[in-house]
């Protein structure tokens, strides 16, 4: 059969596809061949798989590497009520499938530069969040590894908390043990930060420390970075984006750092987010109807929020800077049960493009640059813990 | 401020203990995914606001065709089609009736059932009423090990564990029609009917090529071909007035005696039919053309017992899978896979049409076919009648 027979057989099409694809993506073994049709009927182009064109592969690499590519998907552009699929994003997986049929692209290249995701039935990019800058800053290798039990997620369509749960259980007991060598090393009052990507199991790995901590006698709490927005309004008014630290009263995130790991107690703003705004005005004064936050001293503070580690001025007074990652493929997995499932937080498409294009762009300009600075970054996925220098060094101290 | 947040989390803890016995698989979320979940449901003045009604009102409300016909399934707020009302208000007063002690466990499994994915009671349509009941003789005439039981579990199931469960009474379904084409004779006419997702197409495919190994001419008529145009019969359901009758009657007539006929064809698209509404075809449109066959399937839910055409049809089968069982089907197939349709208009509709369809189409059709094919019970059910041809064959 030649290759312009295939395009034109959406029998044989489906048929060569479904097979390839099973061995991509282990997932869509448990699909019967009218099933996997009834996925491709959102997929199959109106008119036909002639008018799509096959990319070289230079040029889709380039792309997928481009943040400019992400920037440019419109994640809630709506037709008669409903969001579309970002035509981009439904397009690259076009592209794909018919170089897979085709031949065009060897299934090893699509393997390494994307991952498919069963329930979303498209391709995304595969983010590389251990670059060599990284790895360099984390001793080129894993402190510490154990059997990558996450590698069952690969059959199924979703995953639950439970099963997370499980597939984590010895790196993260792993984890706990270090950090409670770390603090005892270090010694209390400490900041304790936990960054990492959502759905990576941030809250609930915080959870069970501050399990750990409590039963240990020690006096545990938190402080979220977003009480200390500045009101919405004046941010909107000058222009401010939310993510750096002119978006904060930073004087006083600083001032609150300060005092509480010397262990004192400290006041901090509110920030109220159904009416956007500050229990503190703008010159870091309490409103006459603000009321603050009052934080008791602790002996372990967990700085919560997302770029804990980029605000150069406070990164010191942080003890133990952490990343806590898991894969974009299991993420995903983990998001369709938890946000979509048992939530219902997103319509479908706005949910597929945003998961799309932030998990790009959030990697390069928050997780990988953490990364870059952090003490201790878990990878899930893998079950590898990796450690810095210095850090590494205190861990091997007996 | 905490002491309210304390009351909530103890609600959920309660309540995640209590659903567990209702639905073992609530066990597989964590309390803080099942809390997730409950949240979309929990009224804005809280659970204290929720009267749940006594049992007795609840049943008689559920079994009422008005409650399902008041249910509005594409109603939008913001920017999304929203839960029924009376969809959640049902749910909401099943939870606190439960852990008040209002209602017994027993009680709400008789009645409803739970559904992980959607995160509701839905109520049991109750299929085996007594006519029907008596009009098979009271018992089934052949029954399995009741294999779907083991994916009472899952919270989403494929095709493949369907068949796998349904091995062996779709088996014996098939070498029952085959005995009784041979008993019967050819050519013969054959209904399927059945809910959504019960799995008919795929049983119909296995039925097609059973006879096909036997070297039987087969062809399959769609009942929607004979639908009017979609501006003169609105939206009510196919029957006798909203089709082309006549010629309906003509062509089962017709291709009993092994002739081949031409039928109305249906533009889905347009919701236009090929012949106007006197049954003549309209200029430029172009009738299907069936040929002569010795097995021949009609596909659809048309209201087959009707007396003129029931004595036409040579076996009358509803091919039936319990109603949670179908809900999970569903979502994989329609929602995951096919992504059809908003998920809460899914469940609005799902919530809505499961009763009306019952009441509509299957509870009639049950009462006068021959065979009903029970998947989630794994039996057989056969009319006393069709039971003796068996016997003698």
């Amino acid at each position: 059969m030649t290759q312009s027979g295939i395009i034109n057989n959406p029998t044989l099409f489906s048929e060569t596809l479904f097979e390839k694809m099973k061995k991509l993506c282990p997932a869509l073994e448990t699909l019967e061949m009218y099933e996997f049709n009834y996925c491709m009927e959102n997929v199959v182009p109106d008119t036909g798989w002639d008018l799509v064109k096959i990319e070289p592969v230079a040029a889709i690499e380039k792309r997928i590497t481009d943040i400019r590519f992400y920037k440019s998907i419109q994640i809630n552009k709506k037709t008669n009520g409903s969001v579309e699929l970002d035509t981009q994003v439904a397009d690259l997986t076009r592209t794909l499938f018919l170089g897979l049929v085709t031949g065009a692209y060897p299934p090893e290249w699509i393997d390494a530069h994307f991952y498919f995701d069963p329930r979303g039935f498209l391709f995304f990019a595969r983010t590389v969040y251990f670059t060599e800058k990284v790895k360099a800053h984390l001793r080129g290798k894993p402190y510490m590894t154990f059997e990558p039990r996450q590698r069952d997620f690969e059959r199924v369509q979703g995953v639950g908390y439970k099963d997370f749960k499980a597939a984590n259980k010895e790196v993260d007991k792993c984890f706990i043990r270090f950090v409670q060598k770390l603090i005892a090393h270090k010694k209390t009052p400490i900041l304790l930060a936990i960054a990492g990507q959502t759905a990576a199991g941030k809250t609930e790995i915080v959870e069970r420390l501050t399990n750990s901590f409590t039963s240990a006698g020690q006096h545990v709490t938190s402080i979220e970075l977003d009480n200390f927005l500045t009101d919405r309004d004046y941010r909107e008014a000058h222009g401010i984006d939310s993510e750096g630290k002119q978006a904060l009263h930073f004087d006083l995130l600083q001032q609150a750092l300060k005092d509480i790991t010397q262990g004192k107690k400290i006041s901090i703003p509110r920030y109220d987010f159904i009416n956007a705004t500050s229990s503190h005005d703008i010159s870091g004064n309490l409103k006459p109807d603000g009321v603050p936050v009052e934080v008791e001293p602790a002996d372990i503070i967990f700085m919560e929020g997302n770029f804990p580690f980029l605000l150069e001025e406070i990164v010191d007074l942080i003890g133990i800077k952490v990343m806590y990652l898991t894969d974009d493929p299991v993420r995903m997995k983990r998001k369709w049960k938890r946000d979509m499932d048992y939530r219902k937080k997103y319509q479908l498409n706005y949910f597929r493009n945003r998961y799309f294009k932030d998990q790009f762009i959030m990697a390069q300009i928050a997780y990988i640059p953490q990364l870059e600075v952090c003490d201790l970054a878990v990878d899930t996925t893998r079950a590898a813990i990796w450690a810095s220098a210095e850090f590494a060094t205190i861990l091997d101290a007996k | 401020m905490s002491e309210l947040r304390a009351k909530a989390k103890d609600f959920d803890s309660r309540l995640y203990e209590k659903m567990q016995v209702i639905l073992p698989s609530i066990g597989d979320l964590e309390l803080y995914e099942f809390g997730y979940a409950l949240k979309n449901l929990c009224p804005p003045q809280g659970w204290d606001s929720i009267h749940p009604l006594p049992g007795r009102e609840i049943e008689t409300l559920v079994s009422q065709r008005g409650f399902y016909e008041a249910i509005h399934t594409r109603r939008i707020a913001g920017d999304r089609i929203v839960l029924d009302e009376v969809i959640q208000r049902l749910t909401q007063m099943l939870i606190v009736g439960l852990l008040d002690g209002l209602y017994s466990v027993d009680w709400v499994n008789e009645h409803f059932y739970f559904d992980i994915r959607a995160f509701l009671f839905f109520h049991r349509t109750r299929y085996y009423t007594d006519e029907v009941l008596s009009h098979f003789g009271g018992k089934p005439a052949l029954q399995f090990a009741a294999k779907q039981r083991q994916l009472e579990h899952l919270q989403e199931i494929g095709y493949r564990e369907f068949s796998h469960a349904n091995a062996e009474i779709d088996q014996a379904f098939i070498d029952c029609v085959v005995k009784l084409v041979s008993a019967r004779g050819t050519p013969i006419l054959i209904t399927l009917a059945g809910p959504t997702a019960a799995g008919k197409t795929e049983i119909m495919a296995r039925l097609l090529a059973a006879f096909a190994a036997q070297g039987k001419r087969i062809t399959t008529i769609e009942m929607d071909n004979f639908l009017l145009d979609r501006d003169i019969r609105g939206e009510n359901p196919m029957g006798v007035l909203t089709s082309h009758f006549e010629l309906f009657k003509q062509c089962l007539k017709d291709i009993r005696q092994g002739k081949r006929v031409s039928i109305p064809r249906y533009d889905f698209i347009n919701a236009t039919s090929s012949h106007d509404q006197t049954g003549i075809l309209k200029p430029g449109c172009t009738p299907l053309v069936v040929e002569p066959a010795d097995v021949i399937f009609i596909e659809g839910n048309f209201p087959f017992q009707l007396p003129e055409i029931s004595e036409a049809i040579g076996i009358k089968v509803v091919y039936l899978t319990d109603d949670p069982i179908r809900l999970k089907r569903k979502w994989k197939r329609d929602i995951d896979f096919r992504k059809k349709y908003d998920p809460t208009f899914f469940v609005n509709r799902y919530f809505k049409t499961q009763f009306l369809r019952g009441d509509d189409c299957y509870a009639p059709q049950m009462r006068c076919c021959d065979i009903v094919v029970d998947t989630t019970g794994a039996a057989l059910w056969l009319t006393p009648q069709i039971a003796a041809i068996l016997d003698q064959s």
